[in-house]
C-alpha cells in the first residue's frame, strides 16, 4: 500500500513526467535552431532532474524498507472537522476571487470575513460584525481616500 | 564624497524628511508584521504618495517602510510562523520555535538587535565603498552569476532537515519549473501557458509566496489546531516573555550578526540577489560553522539561527541600494518597484546619478542611519504592542490572514486570476505540507529560475556553447567548487550515519 514516504515523489514524478511533456512540445523558433541554449532547454533538463530525484527518492522510500503504512496515518492529528473547515475555507476563497468585482470591494469583503469568521466557529454577534465592517471600510478608507488607490466598486451596481 | 554626505545630511535631517523616515519605518514595521503583506505591497501603496513629496523625500519614504517591512516580517514570522516578506523566511526557522518555547520577547530583541546591527554595518559600508561596490558587482560576468545562483540552489541542504534532502530537491526543481511559466524573455516563445493570456507574464513571486506561506499555514492551522495551540497557553496569544538578554548570549550573537551582516551586505551588492538568498545563505553558513551540537539545535530555536537571517538580510536591503543607485539595476523585487518610481520623477539610476542627483544619492543613503536608529527605538519598546495585533481569537485572526493575502496579491496585479491561481497553489502547498515537503526551496528555486536561465543562456553565447565558462576564470570555478561542497555535505551525513548503523 502506498504510505506518506511515497506518496509524495509518486505525485511529483506524474507532474514532473507531464512536465516533460510539454517541455518536448515548446515549439523553437527559426532564430534559435542552432542556439546551444533556446526555449526548451533548460525546462527539459528541470524535468530530468524532477524525474531523477524522484526515482531517486522512491528508490531510497523502497530500499529502506518502510513498512506499508495507511496513507491517511497520522490521521489522528487531522479531524474530519476541521478538513471540512478548511475545504470551505477554500471555497469561501473561491466564492470571494468570483464576486470581487462583481459585488465590489465594500460588499463582498464584508461577506466573506462574515462568513470566515462564521466557518472557524465564531458566533458572537460583536465580533462578527466589528471584525468585519468597521475594517473593511477602514480599509477602504484608506485606499481610495487617503492613498488614491482604485478599489473596484462593483459591476453589479453600476 | 564628503561634499555628497554634506548634501546627503543637510537633506536627510530636514525635519520633513525625519518625519518620513519615522512614518516610514512604522507603517513598514506594521504592514510588514501583517501576515501576507511585504515590502513590495507596502511600497507599492506608497508610490501615489511619493508622487506629491519630491524624489528626495519619497525615496527616504520608500526606503523607510522598506525596511520596516522587512522587520515587521521578522515579528510575524517569530510569533505565528506566517512570514509577509520572503526576506524573513529563514528567520521563521528558528524563531517560531523560540517563540513556542515561550521566548517570544527575546527572539523579537534578537531579532531587533541583529536587525539594527545589519542595518547599520551594511549602510556603513554602503556609505564608505558605494563605488568600489559597484565596481566588484560590474566584475561579476554571466558564469559567475550562474555558479552563484547555483550556490543559492545547494543551500537547500542546509534547510532540508534530516532525510529530507531530496524532498526539498524536488521543491526546487518545482520552483525552478514554475519560474520557466509565461513568455520566454529570450525568444518571446510562450511555454506553459496552455493557452491562457494570464499566464503569458509568468507566475507572479507575491502569489508563489503568499501562498506557500500565509495561506498555507492558515490552512494547516485550521486543520491542525493543535499545531497553531502548540506553546500558547492563553487564546493563541503569543507569550512575549522577557525582551532581555543575557551577556553569554550578546558574547554568542556578536560574531554571527558580524559575519552575517558583512555576507548580507555583498550579497545584497549582487543585482538580482536580494534579502531573501543573504537571509537563506547566512543561515545555511552559520550552521554549517557552527559546532555539531549546536547545528543540530538549528531549526529547534537555536539563536544563532535567528541572529543570522535577520542581520543578513536588513544588510541585503542596504547592499540592494548600491546597484540600483549606482547601476540602475534593482537588487531584488521591491528595489525594481523603486526603480520604477525613479524613472517616474524622471532621474534615470545608473552611473550618473550620484554626479547628476547627488541629494537623492546621499540622503538615502544617510537616512538609512536614522532610520535603523528608529527601527530599534520604535521596536523594541513597541513589540508588546505590535504582538497585540497578533494576539486576536484565532477564528479572526486566520480569515484576517487570508484577506490579506488575496488582497495584497489583488491589489499589485488587479486581476482575479491570480486570486483562483493563488488558491490552486494554497491546496497544493497545504497538501505538500502535510506530506512534510519543505516550502522554502520550492521558493527560492522560483526566485532564482528566472536569474538562472538568463544568466546560463548569457553564459553560453559568450562560451561559444561550450560549458568550459565554469573553469575558465579562477572566481566562476571557486564559486562551483564551493556549491559543490555545500552539496556533498548532506551525502557525507548521509553515510556517515550509515556507517554508524551498521
Amino acid at each position: 500500500m502506498l504510505n506518506r514516504e511515497l506518496l509524495g515523489p509518486v505525485l511529483f514524478l506524474i507532474l514532473f513526467s507531464l512536465y516533460a511533456v510539454s517541455a518536448w512540445q515548446i515549439p523553437i523558433m527559426p532564430f534559435e535552431e542552432y542556439e546551444a541554449v533556446n526555449s526548451a532547454t533548460l525546462p527539459k533538463v528541470y524535468a530530468l532532474i524532477g524525474i531523477v530525484v524522484c526515482l531517486l527518492s522512491i528508490a531510497a522510500t523502497l530500499f529502506k524498507g518502510v513498512p506499508a503504512l495507511d496513507i491517511r496515518e497520522g490521521a489522528e492529528t487531522i479531524s474530519k472537522a476541521t478538513i471540512t473547515q478548511c475545504a470551505a475555507l477554500i471555497v469561501l476563497m473561491l466564492i470571494y476571487s468570483s464576486v470581487l468585482e462583481v459585488l465590489g470591494f465594500i460588499v463582498s469583503t464584508i461577506l466573506f470575513l462574515g462568513c470566515g469568521f462564521l466557518i472557524m466557529g465564531e458566533r458572537r454577534k460583536q465580533i462578527l460584525l466589528l471584525a468585519s465592517v468597521p475594517v473593511v471600510i477602514v480599509f477602504w478608507a484608506i485606499m481610495t481616500q487617503l492613498l488614491g488607490i482604485y478599489l473596484v466598486p462593483g459591476e453589479f451596481w453600476s | 564624497m564628503l561634499d555628497g554626505i554634506l548634501v546627503g545630511l543637510s537633506t536627510a535631517f530636514m525635519w520633513q524628511n525625519l518625519l518620513y523616515v519615522i512614518v516610514g519605518c512604522f507603517v513598514g514595521t506594521f504592514i510588514g508584521m501583517l501576515p501576507g503583506l511585504g515590502p513590495i505591497t507596502a511600497i507599492a501603496l506608497m508610490i501615489p504618495i511619493t508622487y506629491n513629496i519630491g524624489a528626495d523625500s519619497g525615496m527616504i519614504l520608500m526606503a523607510g517602510v522598506y525596511y520596516g517591512a522587512i522587520f515587521g516580517g521578522s515579528t510575524s514570522s517569530i510569533l505565528i510562523n506566517a512570514p509577509g516578506v520572503a526576506g524573513t523566511v529563514a528567520s521563521s526557522f528558528d524563531g517560531y520555535p523560540m517563540a513556542k518555547q515561550g521566548h517570544a520577547g527575546k527572539a523579537l530583541a534578537i531579532a531587533a538587535y541583529a536587525s539594527f546591527t545589519g542595518g547599520t554595518i551594511g549602510a556603513l559600508m554602503l556609505m564608505i565603498a558605494a563605488p568600489l561596490l559597484a565596481k566588484v558587482s560590474l566584475s561579476f560576468q554571466s558564469p559567475d552569476y550562474v555558479m552563484l545562483m547555483f550556490l543559492g540552489l545547494t543551500a537547500i541542504a542546509a534547510f532540508s532537515a534530516k532525510g529530507q534532502f531530496l524532498k526539498a530537491m524536488m521543491m526546487t526543481v518545482f520552483g525552478l519549473m514554475l519560474s520557466t511559466v509565461g513568455i520566454d524573455p529570450s525568444s518571446g516563445t510562450e511555454r506553459f501557458t496552455f493557452g491562457q493570456a494570464d499566464l503569458l507574464d509568468g507566475v507572479s513571486f507575491l502569489l508563489v509566496a503568499m501562498a506557500t506561506f500565509a495561506l498555507s499555514e492558515a490552512l494547516i492551522n485550521v486543520i491542525r489546531p493543535e499545531k497553531a495551540n502548540q506553546g500558547s497557553n492563553d487564546d493563541d496569544t503569543p507569550v512575549i516573555g522577557s525582551t532581555k538578554l543575557s551577556g553569554a548570549e550578546v558574547k554568542e550573537m556578536a560574531p554571527v550578526v558580524g559575519r552575517s551582516s558583512i555576507l548580507g551586505f555583498i550579497i545584497g551588492v549582487l543585482p538580482g540577489a536580494g534579502a531573501t538568498i543573504a537571509s537563506f545563505m547566512a543561515y545555511a553558513t552559520e550552521r554549517n560553522l557552527a559546532p555539531k551540537a549546536i547545528r543540530e539545535r538549528f531549526g529547534r530555536g537555536e539563536i544563532r539561527g535567528l541572529a543570522a537571517p535577520e542581520s543578513a538580510n536588513n544588510a541585503a536591503c542596504t547592499g540592494s541600494f548600491v546597484p540600483l543607485l549606482t547601476l540602475g539595476i534593482p537588487g531584488s523585487g521591491t528595489t525594481a518597484i523603486m526603480l520604477g518610481a525613479l524613472i517616474a520623477y524622471g532621474i534615470q539610476p545608473g552611473p550618473t546619478l550620484m554626479q547628476d542627483n547627488p541629494t537623492v544619492f546621499w540622503s538615502v543613503i544617510v537616512s538609512m542611519y536614522f532610520g535603523n536608529i528608529v527601527l530599534l527605538i520604535l521596536n523594541l519598546p513597541l513589540i508588546p504592542y505590535f504582538a497585540k495585533a497578533l494576539t486576536l481569537p484565532r477564528s479572526v485572526l486566520t480569515v484576517m490572514i487570508l484577506f490579506f493575502s488575496l488582497i495584497g496579491v489583488y491589489l499589485v496585479s488587479f486581476n482575479t486570476f491570480d486570486l483562483f491561481m493563488m488558491v490552486g497553489f494554497a491546496l497544493v502547498a497545504v497538501v505538500l505540507r502535510l506530506l512534510s515537503f519543505p516550502m522554502a526551496p520550492l521558493l527560492l528555486g522560483f526566485i532564482l529560475g528566472d536569474m538562472i536561465e538568463r544568466n546560463y543562456r548569457r553564459a553560453m553565447m559568450i562560451s561559444d556553447g561550450s560549458i568550459s565558462f565554469i573553469w575558465e576564470r579562477p572566481l566562476t570555478l571557486g564559486i562551483f567548487a564551493l556549491a559543490m561542497l555545500v552539496l556533498l555535505i548532506p551525502l557525507k551525513e548521509y553515510f556517515q550515519q550509515r556507517k554508524v548503523a551498521q
